[in-house]
């Protein structure tokens, strides 16, 4: 077992410095040109929790209950960045490794490259993206006296589970993407509406029962929620939930690489 | 050591791309089939170059695709010691937004290198590509040449246990080419082995050990280049008549009185036995002639040009045998056997019928650039510049006397 498993771990040892380097150029290249170059990387999160906290606290002087007098101002602050700030890593990962192959096909046509390995370059992007993020995030919980807990130690291996569904779903996605230019259009249009129609804006409690009821099959609501769990509500999220995405997640895999081997051959004829 | 086995590659063409992933899921057909390689089987040893002939379409880019693993085989094997790396059409996965310099590290990691290996060969690479300061330029200002020489010094300078070549070579300028010729010997004198592709006849029989012709996925022939070209040629040159006869455009050319014109004409290497043939090799030249009209003074003339439009070579009858005549609806065969010692090159032949010593009285007949033919590779001794003149060398000829008179 672990001896056929050497070999492709060989491979993906070898393909390593390249998918960084490709991951790298990606978050490089979007600031190719401007003036500051790799300073936007970190001025557009930082602009952005700003944002949430200023208008929802200040100007809208939105609330949850059940926190402390200091920090309740700034509570569906909290609440809003918790949520907001991982669905944008998942939906900025999910929508570019749709169309990776199509993109990137002047690469793929060239050289050998492994169809596997390219979504991890976009998901390794994203993650420093989410970091930096995360670090703002951090700085601006402790400016406000929000306590940390151990707790914390569970986002990292949450936001894993996260990277391993947005690469099995985005492996498949993006196969699909090659054959049907349909699934291009199709993410573009359903990323927002499964955004509206998940608790991350708004507060769960506002959805009535029979909603809720089949949200716990929602895989992004149960991430995000498990998130909050952690960081809010310094709370363990309930295993059943995240079991389910990992389950999830372990099917589309599964789905994706068969779908994979089976058509790899055409995919690199017609890209 | 390249070793290539029983290769089978065909491409499937449907109407709708939805077409192609139902298929590829049920396995039930849905499309046409295009054979691009049927059967290929060949092997390159260390410190040789195969060189790859056919004409567009005959397979030759999806063999070196399938070799550089961006393509996979329905069936058969490819197994190659070591690294392969090649000059792919141009710029092999070039980002034309980044630089030259970010382009090597990132070409460079797509061949399996490793950062430190990429760094210890940096300057090597920018300096044998002779880039200089453009190499922080990005990508997208360079001209196609400078791209290829970029690609092709990450790819020398790459390690590679084989090399494939192809036609992006001819892109870059003669001084280049040279360069990038001499660093293949080299690489060959190291044991690299490597697969040449290109169009460039005298390329092919100048660097190659071997070289096999591919027609409709086939491989024609392997075996020694000099006759390897020559069936190139021959395959040219029916798929040429082939398109003649479409278009019917062979006297289109032609113009004059008419008074007796040329029907047929072919010109032919002795020793090839196609319109291409190395140099020193006799051009034999069969025409066919018919006259209208009773004529006492026709003299012909056969003019060769290379591809500047410069006339390298010239003569008419009139000047050789002097004038012939002939009667009206008479039918004459004219050979003419020229020894073409000549540089290698494309040239063309003019014919024309003329009376007297010119043409300039009475014209009966003018086709310029009625036939082609193209030089490749020297028969006997090579030579520099346009044409070999007969030169007798004495390496150890008597001193000449001083002459006593001498003031």
């Amino acid at each position: 077992m672990l001896s056929a498993l050497q070999p492709r771990l060989a491979g993906w040892k070898v393909q390593l410095p390249l998918i960084w380097h490709l991951a790298r150029q990606e978050l490089v290249d979007r600031h190719k040109g401007s003036l500051i170059g790799k300073a936007w990387t970190l001025i557009g999160p930082l602009v952005n929790i700003l944002v949430f906290v200023l208008v929802f606290s200040r100007i809208m002087g939105a609330r949850l209950e059940g926190f402390g007098a200091e920090i309740d101002q700034y509570t569906y602050s909290i609440y809003l960045i918790c949520g907001i700030l991982a669905w944008t890593a998942f939906a900025k990962s999910l929508s570019s490794i749709t169309n990776l192959y199509t993109e990137r096909a002047h690469l793929i046509t060239k050289v050998k490259v492994s169809l596997k390995a390219l979504p991890v370059s976009v998901l390794m992007a994203e993650s420093v993206v989410y970091l930096i993020s995360m670090v703002f995030f951090a700085a601006f919980l402790w400016l406000i006296g929000f306590p940390f807990s151990a707790w914390w130690l569970g986002v990292p291996l949450v936001f894993a589970l996260q990277l391993a569904f947005t690469y099995s779903l985005g492996l498949l996605l993006a196969i699909l993407a090659v054959y049907l230019k349909d699934i291009k259009e199709a993410v573009a249009v359903l990323l927002p509406v499964l955004f509206w129609t998940t608790p991350i804006v708004y507060v769960s409690d506002i959805l009535p029962e029979w909603v809720m009821g089949y949200m716990r099959f929602n895989p992004i609501y149960q991430l995000v929620d498990a998130y909050r769990d952690l960081i809010m509500y310094q709370q363990w999220p309930g295993g059943l939930g995240l079991a389910g995405v990992a389950g999830l997640t372990a099917v589309l895999l599964l789905i994706a690489l068969w779908l994979l081997r089976r058509t790899e051959r055409d995919l690199r004829d017609c890209l | 050591m390249i070793t290539v086995n029983d290769l089978h590659k065909s491409f499937k063409l449907f109407a709708k791309p939805a077409d192609r992933l139902l298929e590829a899921v049920t396995g039930r057909a849905r499309h046409a089939t295009h054979v691009a390689l049927d059967g290929v089987s060949f092997q390159v040893g260390e410190g040789e170059v195969l060189g790859v002939l056919g004409r567009n379409g005959a397979g030759k880019s999806t063999l070196l695709k399938l070799m550089t693993g961006v393509l996979m085989p329905d069936a058969g094997h490819i197994h190659i010691d070591g690294r392969v790396t090649g000059l792919l059409e141009l710029g092999t996965g070039f980002n034309t937004e980044l630089s030259g310099a970010q382009n090597i590290t990132a070409n460079a990691l797509m061949l399996g290198m490793t950062h430190e290996e990429i760094d210890a060969r940096r300057q090597a690479i920018i300096d044998f590509s002779e880039l200089g300061e453009y190499i922080d330029e990005p990508l997208r200002t360079y001209s196609s040449g400078m791209v290829m020489r970029l690609g092709f010094s990450i790819a020398i300078h790459a390690d590679p246990a084989c090399l494939l070549v192809d036609e992006a070579l001819s892109v870059g300028d003669g001084y280049f080419q040279q360069k990038c010729m001499k660093r293949i010997r080299e690489f060959k004198a190291q044991g690299g082995a490597i697969l040449f592709v290109s169009h460039d006849l005298n390329a092919v029989k100048v660097l190659c050990d071997r070289a096999l012709v591919l027609e409709g996925g086939r491989v024609v022939h392997e075996g020694d280049p000099e006759g390897a070209v020559n069936l190139y040629n021959r395959i040219m040159a029916r798929q040429a008549e082939e398109e003649e006869g479409r278009h019917q455009t062979r006297h289109q050319g032609a113009y004059g009185t008419r008074q007796v014109e040329i029907t047929a004409a072919r010109a032919l290497g002795r020793s090839s036995g196609s319109s291409t043939l190395s140099s020193g090799d006799t051009l034999e030249l069969t025409l066919e002639l018919q006259a209208h009209q009773a004529l006492d003074d026709v003299a012909l003339g056969v003019l060769i040009r290379d591809r500047f439009g410069q006339d390298i070579f010239g003569i008419n009858t009139h000047q050789q045998q002097g004038a012939f005549s002939m009667a009206a609806g008479e039918r004459r065969h004219i050979q003419l056997a020229i020894e073409t010692a000549i540089a290698p090159g494309k040239y063309t032949i003019t014919l024309a019928l003329h009376s007297g010593d010119h043409h300039l009285d009475d014209c009966y007949w003018w086709h310029d650039g009625a036939l082609q033919f193209e030089v490749a590779g020297y028969l006997g001794s090579k030579f520099s510049g346009i044409c070999r003149l007969p030169c007798r060398v004495e390496l150890d000829a008597a001193v000449p006397q001083a002459s006593e008179e001498t003031p």
